[in-house]
């Protein structure tokens, strides 16, 4: 038997005789071994060992929630007094709730027993071949770190899901240099469940590489134009969160702001897009597998052809408002690819950026954003020219999912997501 | 607040290695109504010990989520082991630490008193119930509770000791209306601040004005225009200058990044902005009362000073860590900190402000013919070159000299040691915000503060 499976039955027996009908929990050891990397050196190693402990308890149709980091009897105790504490100074709500007997299950992903020295040695293969291969790039930080996770889940409908994991995962930030001119910062990482590949092959490192390495000498825009502007993987990436967040997240469908209310089943995006949160897809490392709500987690297409199949809501706003719950909390982005290489969408736009960074304010409920394009190179009639300083670019939300040019058949795996590169046109970019 | 329990483990320091000793314990709390719902109610805590050892310019750091004299033992030997580890694969020889500068114990500031839950509904559903009763024809409204306190003990080898704590909460109000075409536009404000509970929430009716105030600048954003987008000359309101010290200029002077290389590297001793700016990461006080979010002592044992950036709009010098201070001939000033048991110390700001001049507020609206006033920032980011970004949720067009209508949100961005040379009128209010989190590998907590001034920016729009 597991420790955690032990420390759970003690806290069932504490719930028990404090007469608790109805309650969720989980319990969570965790190991983490991180390597610290600064200015192409290392500098710091650092393990934690971490616990956590989080209960609802749900009574009389009020819920509070507690949580800790201590695996103790007296704070597992303190625990479940501060849960009923919280629940019973709650007002009534009879939307809050879990899911109903889902049944056993016993997960296992990744590797559990890390093999430190040769992800150390893979990490100082990374720094020579960057050091080798990309001379004026500086590796400003980066960070490798080992997490190995056992936590068990259960709640008086009777589910109990438990959990073995361990993962590798890797984020290099750097910047380029050529004596007094320097570039930004861009970055790139991933996950992985074995050391088999080199890192600089992973992910998205080798176009972040090449990028900041063209990127020493930026020159500055004049003026202004409506353009395509081609997301890489990570950007477009971002984009999609935010739409998501946007538009068909719990909160802006509970207090109905979402501009894709009364949307499901139309038409709201290009018929190139599709979307999908997909933890099960095998190129997805540490996909979810218990959601929040107590759901067996599922794959869910949020978006297919351009047609909206779902809110993504969780139990509660499920309940609030009547429309369907999502197993799923998130994460594990996919989308499908076109039918198209990089180079081909590249060769068709007139004038545009190719931008792999967005550094913006949060886009306003109605969708509407604007900010810097960071690590962005400016493109005319077909050809990538010079990498852009001070470029700002300015859309709706709404709009970028309509305009889509074109999508990549390339994807790039990050362990996390599956992306293509995405066109998008009738961005205005604007320069000093 | 944490027992002392670790005074007697300094005897397990090993000779030759700088040591430091930490237990912590970060406190949360947080309710959330949306619409009259309560989506949100919890409590939450995390405690442990741990240990950072320095040898030879490598650093082994380990923590366990116990709090025991077992605990400190533990994360002694494992951070000692991390070191050796990392020099058994590691040619580096960094840069070995200094001597302290100075060791001693500071003194406790002050005790953290934990509110019940209920308290915090009621207070929750009071604003709430203030609002909806009297702003009928907002589409949403919601109401954030949020508390995060530090309880730190802290031993050194060879620094200062000390038991302190940081303390802080807030109610956020978030309102949001529809413009005409049916599109929604929402403004927040922060209420609270330093302090538990019943320091800040004792009297809530102190905070309706500011509401009623959020109200009128939501009614005239629904109204709001698009900003047009290019190079401009503005307002910029004090919480906007307080983000521009803290993400512009901030970051490109923190040492690690000026090792990383920043534009602040080749640029000390040299004019960076015009000479109305002068610039404080401030430590705990300010104009003779405590700064908004106080450090008295930082994780590394040092003992916290001010560190001054700019004077008269010259750079004049860095946050440091111990090494960082070393390698720039700099003494540290008590920024390394980390945000929770687990988390190593890095270089942070602290309470980071751009000092107030000689006009008035009035006086700078008056002076632009055609620009924009810019009050309120959602978040900001920078990067090593000083280019920044900051969201702006609130602001208004100026026209010969008077305000006119509100704008939609927009984006300004620029590059800091180019944009802070435009800079020509300074009011002489600072205008402090602390509810924000500074990310960098860890959250944490800062607050930052800044006049009005003038100057030209690059700001987005249609």
């Amino acid at each position: 038997m597991s420790e955690i499976r032990e420390i759970a039955d003690l806290f069932d027996g504490i719930l028990k005789d404090k007469k608790l009908e109805k309650y969720t929990y989980t319990l969570v050891k965790s190991e983490k071994q991180e390597l610290n990397v600064e200015n192409d050196e290392f500098k710091l190693m650092r393990t934690v060992f971490n616990n956590y402990a989080s209960i609802k308890v749900f009574k009389d149709n009020k819920m509070g929630n507690a949580s800790g980091n201590d695996l103790s009897e007296e704070a597992l105790k303190k625990l479940a007094d501060d849960g009923v504490s919280a629940a019973e100074s709650s007002p009534e709500d009879p939307c809050h709730d879990f899911a109903p007997d889902q049944g056993k299950d016993v997960f296992r992903q990744g590797i559990y027993e890390p093999d430190m020295d040769r992800f150390i040695e893979r990490i100082k293969e990374f720094l020579a071949a960057v050091k080798k291969e990309y001379p004026q790039v500086k590796v400003m930080q980066a960070i490798g770190s080992y997490d190995r996770n056992n936590w068990i889940s259960r709640n008086t409908n009777g589910t109990e899901f438990e959990a073995f994991t361990g993962e590798y995962s890797f984020y290099a930030g750097v910047c380029a240099s050529d004596g007094e001119a320097t570039t930004g910062i861009d970055g790139a990482g991933f996950t992985a469940k074995d050391l088999d590949t080199p890192f600089i092959e992973l992910g998205e490192m080798r176009r972040c590489l090449d990028s900041i390495s063209k990127s020493i000498h930026p020159e500055s825009l004049e003026g202004k134009f409506e353009g395509t502007v081609i997301l890489t993987p990570g950007c477009a990436e971002n984009f999609l969160y935010m739409v998501i967040g946007n538009y068909i997240s719990d909160s802006v469908v509970i207090d109905g702001t979402s501009m894709w209310l009364d949307k499901v089943g139309e038409q709201v995006a290009s018929d190139k897009l599709t979307v999908a949160l997909k933890p099960y897809d095998e190129r997805i490392v540490m996909g979810e597998r218990g959601t929040q709500d107590g759901f067996r987690a599922e794959d869910v297409t949020l978006i297919e052809k351009g047609v909206l199949k779902t809110h993504r809501l969780g139990l509660y706003a499920s309940n609030k408002t009547g429309r369907p719950v999502v197993k799923n909390t998130g994460g594990a982005m996919v989308v499908e690819p076109g039918d198209k290489s990089i180079d081909e969408i590249i060769a068709s736009v007139d004038k545009g950026l190719l931008m792999s960074g967005f550094s913006g304010g949060q886009p306003g409920a109605n969708g509407e954003f604007s900010g810097v394009a960071k690590n962005s190179f400016l493109i005319e009639k077909g050809k990538i020219k010079d990498a852009v300083t001070e470029t700002m670019v300015n859309g709706n939300l709404g709009e970028v999912v309509k305009n889509i040019r074109a999508i990549s058949k390339e994807l790039t795996c990050s362990g996390d997501s599956v992306m293509p590169y995405i066109a998008v046109d009738g961005i205005i970019v604007s320069g000093k | 607040m944490l027992q002392d329990i670790l005074q007697k483990e300094k005897e397990l320091f090993e000779d030759g290695v700088q040591t430091v000793l930490r237990g912590q314990e970060n406190r949360n709390r947080r309710v959330v109504i949306l619409k009259g719902n309560i989506v949100q109610n919890s409590r939450s805590e995390s405690r442990g010990i741990n240990a950072r050892v320095g040898k030879d310019g490598l650093f082994g750091f380990a923590s366990i989520a116990e709090y025991s004299e077992e605990a400190a033992r533990k994360v002694l030997k494992a951070a000692s082991e991390n070191a050796a580890l990392l020099a058994h694969h590691s040619e580096n020889k960094g840069i070995v630490l200094p001597p302290s500068y100075g060791s001693g114990v500071i003194p406790t500031n002050r005790d953290i008193v934990d509110a019940e839950q209920k308290k915090i509904i009621d207070a929750c559903r009071t604003i709430d119930a203030y609002v909806e009763k009297k702003y009928p024809d907002l589409e949403s409204r919601t109401v954030v509770y949020t508390e995060d306190s530090q309880d730190r003990i802290i031993y050194s080898s060879d620094a200062y000791s000390g038991h302190l704590t940081t303390p802080r909460c807030y109610i956020y109000v978030m309102m949001s209306a529809k413009t005409k075409e049916g599109a929604p536009v929402e403004l927040f404000k922060a209420l609270g601040g330093y302090g538990c509970f019943e320091d800040n929430f004792a009297d809530l009716e102190q905070y309706y004005p500011e509401i009623d105030q959020l109200y009128k600048k939501v009614m005239d954003k629904k109204e709001g225009v698009y900003a047009e987008a290019g190079y401009k000359t503005v307002v910029l309101g004090g919480m906007m200058g307080g983000m521009l010290a803290h993400e512009a200029v901030g970051h490109t002077v923190e040492a690690d990044l000026v090792m990383g290389g920043s534009v602040a590297g080749p640029n000390l001793g040299k004019r960076v902005a015009s000479d109305l700016v002068t610039m404080i990461d401030y430590a705990h006080t300010y104009n003779g009362e405590t700064a908004p979010l106080p450090v008295y002592l930082d994780d590394e044992g040092t003992k916290a000073v001010d560190a001054e950036l700019i004077r008269d709009g010259i750079l004049t010098g860095y946050m440091n860590s111990r090494e960082t201070a070393e390698k720039y001939k700099m003494k540290p000033a008590g920024n390394a900190r980390g945000w929770t048991f687990s988390d190593e110390p890095l270089i942070r700001m602290r309470n980071t402000c751009i000092l107030p001049g000689k006009n008035t507020v009035e006086e700078l609206i008056e002076s632009v013919d055609d620009g924009y006033y810019l009050i309120d920032s959602g978040n900001g980011q920078a990067d090593l070159t000083g280019e920044f970004m900051f969201g702006v949720t609130c602001g208004y067009e100026i026209k010969n000299g008077k305000l006119g209508r509100a704008l939609l949100d927009t984006t300004v961005t620029g590059v800091a040691f180019e944009m802070l040379k435009t800079v020509d009128m300074v009011s002489d209010k600072v205008e402090w915000s602390s509810s924000g989190f500074c990310g960098k590998k860890q959250p944490m907590a800062v607050g930052m503060g800044g006049p009005h001034m003038r100057c030209k920016i690059m700001i987005g729009g249609r």
